[in-house]
């Protein structure tokens, strides 16, 4: 049993740096500010939510207050991106390489 | 066997935590517009969360998890009400 926790906390760390190391990489080579958002978005749901839950795994004693950080990411983690992209989009920031845009269409309707 | 493997695993994955602070920091200094920026810093929060998850791992100590806690709280109003000033040019 102890082996089978310790093996879940060494997958989850592993996975939630690698999460962390892509969502970096992202921030840097992408060409958007809308892009952008969407790469850093992921670290703080799986990056930090998998390094918690192998912390809340392997050492039992903050079980409530990791359950606790793990629903407060999970709730402002969008809210913060969302706010981000509807800041950006209401100061004209624009969009390359767009085909598209179907909130511009929307809102002159 | 395995314990010495995911603490050598722990040690690598806060160095490279650190590092990559170190690459949001410098974004943050060269970025592009306001938003962009913005979204370094709060990247930077996010990290800074990240290290103090780890170090509470690595000391297997509760008192970290509650420092971690009020940062997550503080950095989602803080990114938020940023947002809103740059957005509308008014905070609430």
């Amino acid at each position: 049993m102890e082996y089978i926790l310790q093996f879940v906390a060494l997958i989850a760390v592993i996975v939630g740096t690698m999460f962390s190391i892509l969502g970096v990489v992202g921030l840097i080579r992408l060409p958007d500010v809308y892009t952008r958002l969407h790469a850093t978005g992921k670290v703080g749901l799986f990056g930090v939510v998998l390094l918690l839950i192998g912390d809340v795994v392997f050492t039992p004693l903050g079980l409530s207050k990791g359950l606790a950080l793990i629903v407060l990411l999970m709730i402002g983690g969008p809210a913060t991106s969302h706010a981000l992209a509807s800041a950006a989009y209401r100061s004209g920031i624009p969009m390359k390489q767009a085909i598209r845009d179907d909130l511009k269409e929307k809102i002159e309707s | 066997m395995i314990e010495t493997v995911l603490i050598y695993t722990l040690n690598l994955s806060l160095a490279i935590h650190i590092a990559l602070i170190a690459v949001c920091v410098w974004r943050v200094g060269r970025g592009e517009n306001l938003i962009d920026r913005l979204i370094g810093l709060d990247m930077t929060a996010t990290l800074i969360l990240a290290v103090l998850v780890l170090v509470s791992f690595i000391s297997q100590d509760v008192i970290y998890i509650d420092i971690a806690l009020a940062l997550a709280a503080l950095g989602f109003i803080g990114t938020i009400a940023l947002a809103r000033y740059i957005a509308d040019q008014e905070m609430f």
